[in-house]
């Protein structure tokens, strides 16, 4: 395997293993990101034009998905900075996945906008989308490499191939999401392409989910819930894209809101399965690194509180449509 | 042997710890559970005297089924979490060391490789593979043409093989490569390491079949058991418990279900009546011979020690030894091969990371066809992980290096891979289990044991070093070395079917004494070509149920 240039300048500045610094690079990177978002978020747009200024509700919606977004983008950095971490930087492009999660999650937070600010943090979405993308290739590579191919030990324990997923999603979730601030009205259709999206990215979730849970032998009866409860929101979620009911979004929400939940849930219970490794939390330089990935399970509060801003999006619309009616 | 690093109870090796009611719990450091506890005039449903493999598992179920049962051990009774120190030299106290006579053409050595002195025996410093017999060797007189038939259907075993991979978590893969299939293992095979893909590489090179090896340490958390740790001292004794060895598993369910558990207890006679049944066993414990009542014996001491019993116990009546009227006692001692060939690589291994055989092939098990196959019987080989002490012996032993030219050699330790078979060999009945003039210090006769390979396993052997040497060469490796060395015991009591050519019926009761039964390795005809601990585990809970079904009959 090629080594990494960049871990081998640290670990020879430092004399020490590449763990402390390559961490220490990526907190910095992600502490300029988390900067840089908060200067950004929340920042109305100084031009507000469109639709943005005359319906705040759509905007309230949207601003629920760009949550979503950036809470997934904040798990990518997090978890891949931790197994990236566990697999000692060896290639130089293993750093990128953490920037890439920072970048993604600072652009989800900051307000849409239409000048060249707002192009730019396009932009930081679509690499984001991009480089979820190749490292899904490099991931698929490292399994090919290995003898048994795509066989159950690889598809366990070689780089995971469902994990860049959460970045192509926190990417095209951030993208969509920008594109349909900038755009004026048409709360129905972006609800149901909303819908689309969210659904498709928690079943995908769900699928990763699956496979790791069944690694772990489904050893903990809570493991079965991430497997389950995601797919029936994703379901009620696929439902709405192809035909909106009103009646059904009220359940749907609720579900949505326990999919969200989960994601806090399990990161409480994976604190447990760390302390369940030797050793538990006292030894946890290794256990939280041999253990269940902590940073994980909130991608699900991500996708949770974006399948609600489709609905909420859905609401608009009809809202709007009812009050023409009337 | 020197004494110890970083060990705080080393009372466990002099003074029984399990007394006054209570047993040590193993999950904790210093802790004890509550323990039912027999007094030696009571006349106990069943006395096993040995707590691995086969006692354990025979005492768990005997006690859950509601019989008062005794489990002598000759061993300690530890707690892993702060009695085994990772210091290879430490953990001699594992093994079973006191001196025995070895002799024949090939003899045997006997410590780490096949034996136990402790309660849950070797269990708690095997290797973990747990591998099934093949379907044909339950038949292999009949189905193979070598060898004898056991008395059992392989259905039956299949049946209870489940039974304690179920009960010990086995890790093991989705999908078995070889033999008739099997339900998917309770937890998920572990992460191969390095050494084991120079297994997968040379194996994919050559066209063979490979697998993550089953293996008896949780992947994931089991209980108070955590996930393996990947530590690599496996053969030393687990100090973090995910070893599914008997020490945590039947143990403290046998303990839990109201069976006691005598530890440094050594039985040195099974008392017979005038009527030649089994009245109980003497022992020795805390400086003082005892004599324990009971209404059945069940040995459970291994090929050696089950049949120095057995011939230590003679009487009048039973003038060659307690239930041996056919000579049997001892004869068709069985080992397995342990041949290897290692190789250096370029690029690092680390082989000492995790359990030490993470990958596997049974290829040599199951191709009855090949042109190239030369022998009867089988053989496996896995991926090795040997600790330092352990490869720097085998260097010595293999090729003499000592001095300055053994750290040189030792300086590769990183980047060695090595492949080791199980080997079978044939029953042969000049291999035996004999007594000796000499005494050991309690004044027991000490074992002597005649060992010698015959042609078919020296063929084996041969073909073995041959095919691992082109798959090391395949995988990349240099400067090929090749050892010889041996490993498990199988036989020593065979069971059967037939009271003039074995020792036990199928159920593992002495056709010559109703109530003295057998329950370990020794029942074994043959060895197959797999390492026996799943045999033996599966063997003696399917005794227990029989037993339990004819409970109205004993």
């Amino acid at each position: 395997m090629k080594d990494s240039n960049i871990s081998d300048l640290l670990t020879k500045r430092t004399g020490r293993p590449v763990a402390g610094s390559g961490i220490g690079l990526v907190a910095a990177t992600a502490a300029l990101s988390f900067i840089a978002a908060g200067l950004a978020a929340r920042r109305p747009d100084p031009h507000p034009r469109g639709l943005a200024k005359r319906a705040p509700a759509k905007r309230e919606a949207l601003r629920l998905s760009r949550d979503g977004a950036a809470i997934m983008g904040s798990s990518v950095l997090l978890d891949s900075a931790l197994e990236h971490l566990r697999g000692d930087f060896r290639r130089d492009e293993m750093y990128i996945a953490p920037l890439a999660g920072a970048a993604s999650m600072a652009a989800a937070m900051a307000e849409p906008r239409q000048n060249a600010a707002g192009r730019a943090l396009e932009g930081v979405h679509i690499a984001s989308f991009t480089t979820g993308l190749m490292g899904m290739g490099f991931h698929l590579g490292n399994v090919l490499r290995r003898p048994g191919g795509i066989s159950w030990n690889n598809l366990f324990y070689a780089a995971p191939l469902g994990a860049p997923g959460a970045l192509i999603m926190s990417g095209l979730i951030g993208m969509v999401t920008h594109q349909m601030a900038r755009s004026s009205g048409r709360e129905r259709r972006h609800g149901r392409q909303l819908a689309a999206l969210t659904a498709t990215a928690m079943l995908a979730e769900t699928a990763e989910v699956a496979l790791l849970h069944f690694r772990g032998a489904y050893h903990d009866p809570a493991m079965y819930l991430p497997a389950t409860l995601p797919p029936v929101a994703a379901v009620g979620l696929l439902a709405e894209s192809l035909s909106p009911r009103k009646r059904r979004r009220g359940p749907l929400k609720l579900l949505l809101r326990a999919v969200e939940a989960l994601g806090y849930i399990g990161t409480a219970f994976h604190a447990l399965g760390v302390a369940r490794n030797s050793g538990g939390w006292k030894n946890w330089r290794q256990t939280t690194l041999a253990g269940p990935p902590m940073p994980a399970p909130i991608s699900f509060a991500g996708l949770g509180k974006s399948g609600r801003a489709a609905l909420d999006l859905l609401d608009v619309a009809e809202d709007r449509e009812g009050g023409r009616a009337r | 042997m020197t004494r110890p690093i970083g060990q705080h109870a080393p009372e466990a090796e002099t003074e029984p710890r399990a007394v006054d009611g209570r047993a040590p719990d193993v999950f904790s450091s210093r802790g004890y559970v509550p323990m039912r506890e027999f007094r030696t005039e009571d006349e106990v449903d069943f006395v096993i005297v040995g707590a691995g493999c086969g006692g354990s598992v025979l005492a768990a179920k005997l006690a859950e089924a509601g019989m008062s049962v005794v489990l002598f051990e000759a061993g300690p009774f530890f707690r892993p979490l702060s009695d085994f120190a990772s210091d290879e030299y430490e953990q001699e106290k594992l093994y079973w060391l006191d001196p025995r006579i070895s002799d024949g053409d090939d003899p045997i050595e006997f410590g780490a490789n096949n034996s136990g002195q402790a309660v849950g025996g070797s269990s708690v410093h095997f290797q973990m593979v747990s591998l099934r017999f093949r379907p044909e060797w339950f038949k292999a007189r009949t189905k193979l043409g070598y060898g004898k038939d056991w008395p059992v259907d392989w259905r039956e075993m299949w049946k209870y093989y489940a039974e304690v991979e179920a009960a010990l978590k086995i890790s093991g893969p989705i999908r078995y490569p070889w033999g008739p299939p099997r339900g998917r293992y309770p937890y998920r095979a572990h992460e191969v390491n390095e050494a084991g893909l120079v297994l997968a590489r040379g194996a994919e090179a050559l066209g063979v079949g490979w697998t993550p090896t089953p293996l008896c340490t949780v992947s994931a958390p089991r209980g108070k058991s955590p996930p393996c740790a990947y530590r690599g001292m496996c053969k030393i004794g687990c100090s973090v418990n995910a070893k599914q060895s008997m020490l945590i598993t039947y143990v403290p369910r046998a303990i839990r279900a109201g069976a006691e558990v005598r530890d440094l207890a050594m039985v040195g006679r099974v008392e017979t009546a005038s009527d030649g049944r089994a009245t109980g066993v003497s022992y020795h414990r805390g400086g003082a011979w005892m004599h324990q009542k009971a209404r059945n014996v069940v040995l459970a001491g291994y090929s050696i020690e089950t049949p120095r019993l057995m011939l230590n116990s003679d009487t009048a009546r039973h003038s060659q030894g307690l239930a041996n009227s056919n000579g049997l006692v001892g004869r068709n001692l069985m080992v397995h091969s342990n041949h290897a060939v290692w190789a250096k690589f370029d690029e690092e291994i680390r082989w000492y990371k995790g359990p030490p055989s993470m990958a596997t092939c049974e290829h040599w098990n199951y191709a009855d066809d090949d042109p190239s196959k030369d022998f009867d019987g089988g053989y496996s080989f896995m991926s090795q992980g040997p600790l330092p002490g352990d490869f720097a012996g085998t260097l010595t032993s293999a090729s003499g290096l000592f001095g300055d030219d053994l750290l040189k050699a030792m300086g590769d330790y990183n980047r060695m891979a090595g492949l080791k078979i199980v080997g079978e060999t044939m029953p042969s009945p000049d291999n035996r289990v004999m007594l000796s003039d000499e005494l050991d210090d309690l004044g027991l006769p000490r074992p002597r044991v005649t060992f010698s390979f015959c042609e078919n396993d020296k063929r084996l052997q041969r073909h073995s070093l041959d095919f691992m040497s082109k798959m090391l060469t395949a995988a990349g490796g240099q400067n090929l070395l090749e050892t010889s060395s041996t490993a498990h015991l199988m036989g020593g009591c065979a069971m059967g079917d037939d009271p003039e050519t074995s020792v036990t019926d199928d159920m593992g009761r002495c056709w010559d004494v109703d109530n003295l039964w057998i329950c370990d390795g020794s029942l074994m005809p043959t060895a197959g070509g797999v390492n026996p601990a799943m045999t033996i585990l599966a063997n003696s809970a399917r005794i227990a149920d029989r037993i339990i079904a004819s409970r109205g009959n004993l």
